[in-house]
């Protein structure tokens, strides 16, 4: 069944969607009074299929609350949405062969067995062909490189190990959408890594449409292509990755390495932040002076040794515009989004 | 047909996932063979001092066959309530409710393939320490398989109790509370340690009927004394209190689900 007006190619479509809790205190010995909490309020977005988007925000932003509406655990208070065509809410079931979900912090993984044994149950429970299933699963393990220790039990594998078998399980069945819930929590910077490609790599390559959370500026960075940021139920700021590192800093870090003492002179839209014997670190608004124009004078300060430039870390970009909106503001840029 | 074989596979992999630990069965064991022995000792005394052949129409060996049933009966329970508790509190219900199952039929199917594993296991450790101190089972012939028909509604029965201790997470702030006095209640008035029998004559009609002695007293009773009659009373009380937990449980379930927040973030 789809709603009214869906764009066949809308993975999720979202209309008014709002969800407000009930918070009875006791006051007193027969009183009770009852407050009302709004989790998400009046949200409004589509994600094309295919599309990678992070959905971040501050604790208790409404981040969980949407996903759960969307993954039909929850009944909104009012509005509508629209997961793969289905009503989450009331095709729960339907909707679950369709949908892979990844929680960073809730194994779906059976602790005292081999990976093995959770996928050939997946595969009943999604009541897979076994054939297909088969292939499928060589196919992911190949891919996932997870062959080593496939048949090894969970509990004796390293959390980087954990994380790419229950991705892995998650895509057995062949979802169109991958709900992705704080996925690289606890990992080192190398497994991080890994997992962020093979996301993405899936993404681009399968046509996975993938809708992520999390904390880490980096899978926000190299996984999604575009960024819905909520606070306090409200979308505060739709808009790809590439413009909301631009339009809310538009600044580069240079770090430069000299063989002596640099010789500076202060330049326009340039702030130091650190000078350490033969080192500089450089703030650049790009939007007063151009990253190339500032190299060009550092070049003639003295003879480099190495020279580095960084886009600033996303968390300060999610500050920033913490701060720039505490009214719900730009909305709605995310549908210019392109699609890969 | 494929919704049988998902649940099947779940049940499967849970008593997969037991045998894979046995080790914590195992410490129940010595603590089984402690209980055993000074129950032994303690029907002993009482047989010697009564001057009876039979308590609660029971002779000391199929006393001691009884407790064998009931301990291994009791010690089998996995942690129901704890599981469904911290599936609630935690959040870790999202993790299930994404996936096409019914929640409660995963929860019940994981937990009789566990439990099958740890009832092997105790019964067999059990009978093994009742052959020694006291021979084989006096009245075992091929009826008290009878039995082997009611344990598996004991077992569902017992199930649907603890899961709706568990959905109790929902509205209140901790259920180790509930579920230590269901616990007892099914020891104390399931029969665990003494035989309905043996319970004051007003008290042993009521008893009969509750869903405890459908869960412990009953099977035990068909493998001392199976009874064909009894059998059937047995079957059908299981049948009538899973039917009303049935309906208990899915009502609870379905109002607990609307109350589902933004639990874990």
């Amino acid at each position: 069944m789809s709603l009214v007006g869906v764009e066949m190619n809308d993975a999720i479509r979202v209309s008014s969607l709002k969800k407000v809790f009930e918070s009875v205190r006791h006051a007193g010995w027969l009183r009770t009074v009852k407050t009302e909490i709004v989790s998400v309020s009046e949200v409004n977005f589509s994600v094309p299929a295919g599309q990678s988007v992070a959905f971040i925000g501050p604790n208790g932003a409404g981040k969980s609350t949407t996903i759960k509406m969307l993954t039909g655990i929850l009944r909104p208070t009012s509005g509508s949405a629209s997961v793969l065509g289905l009503v989450p809410w009331e095709q729960r079931s339907k909707l679950a062969y369709d949908v892979g979900a990844v929680f960073g912090q809730r194994s779906q993984l059976w602790y005292h067995l081999p990976p093995n044994d959770t996928f050939e149950l997946l595969s009943r429970i999604y009541n897979l062909d076994r054939k297909e299933y088969k292939a499928r699963r060589d196919m992911l393990v190949e891919r996932f490189g997870i062959g080593s220790f496939i048949d090894t039990p969970v509990r004796k594998l390293s959390l980087g190990q954990r994380m790419k078998a229950e991705v892995a399980a998650s895509l057995l069945h062949k979802p169109k959408l991958l709900f992705l819930d704080e996925p690289t929590i606890g990992l080192d910077v190398n497994a991080r890594q890994q997992l962020r490609d093979l996301i993405r790599q899936w993404n681009r390559e399968e046509g996975l449409t993938v809708f992520l959370t999390s904390h880490d500026a980096g899978d926000i960075e190299h996984v999604a292509e575009r960024v819905i940021v909520i606070n306090e139920g409200t979308i505060v700021l739709d808009d790809s990755v590439k413009n909301v590192r631009t339009d809310f800093l538009g600044t580069k870090v240079l770090t430069v390495d000299f063989h002596e003492a640099p010789h500076s002179v202060p330049i326009r839209g340039v702030v130091e932040l650190l000078r350490d014997g033969y080192k500089l670190k450089l703030e650049v608004d790009t939007s007063v002076v151009s990253i190339e124009a500032v190299i060009t004078q550092v070049l003639s300060w003295g003879a480099v040794a190495d020279l580095t430039i960084e886009d600033p870390p996303l968390e300060k970009v999610i500050a920033h515009i913490y701060s720039q909106h505490k009214e719900p503001a730009i909305q709605g840029q995310g549908s210019e989004v392109a699609v890969t | 047909m494929n919704n049988l074989k998902k649940y099947w596979a779940v049940a499967s992999i849970s008593a997969k996932s037991n045998l894979a630990y046995v080790g914590e069965v195992g410490s129940r064991l010595v603590f089984l063979a402690i209980i055993l022995y000074i129950f032994m000792r303690l029907w002993k005394v009482t047989y010697e001092h009564s001057g009876v052949q039979q308590l609660g129409g029971l002779t000391l060996p199929e006393m001691l066959w009884y407790l064998v049933l009931t301990e291994s009966i009791i010690m089998s329970g996995p942690r129901v309530t704890q599981l469904v508790d911290e599936d609630v509190r935690t959040g870790a219900l999202a993790v299930q409710l994404v996936r096409p199952l019914s929640y409660p039929l995963y929860r019940l199917f994981s937990t009789m393939g566990e439990r099958s594993v740890r009832f092997v296991i105790t019964f067999g450790a059990a009978a093994s320490i009742a052959l020694v101190l006291v021979g084989p089972a006096p009245n075992w012939h091929w009826h008290s398989l009878l039995f082997a028909i009611t344990l598996p509604l004991a077992f569902i029965l017992d199930f649907l109790g603890y899961f709706l201790v568990g959905l109790g997470a929902f509205w209140i702030e901790d259920t180790s509370g509930p579920m230590l006095i269901y616990s007892r209640l099914t020891m104390i008035l399931g029969g665990m340690l003494l035989p309905l029998p043996l319970f004051p004559e007003w008290l042993q009609g009521p008893l009969h009927m509750l869903p405890f002695a459908s869960v412990v007293y009953g099977p035990a009773r068909m493998f001392v004394h199976p009874n064909q009659a009894e059998c059937v009373q047995l079957l059908l009380n299981q049948f009538i209190w899973i039917a009303v937990f049935a309906v208990v449980v899915t009502a609870v379930y379905n109002i607990a689900l609307r109350r589902i927040s933004a639990n874990g973030g």
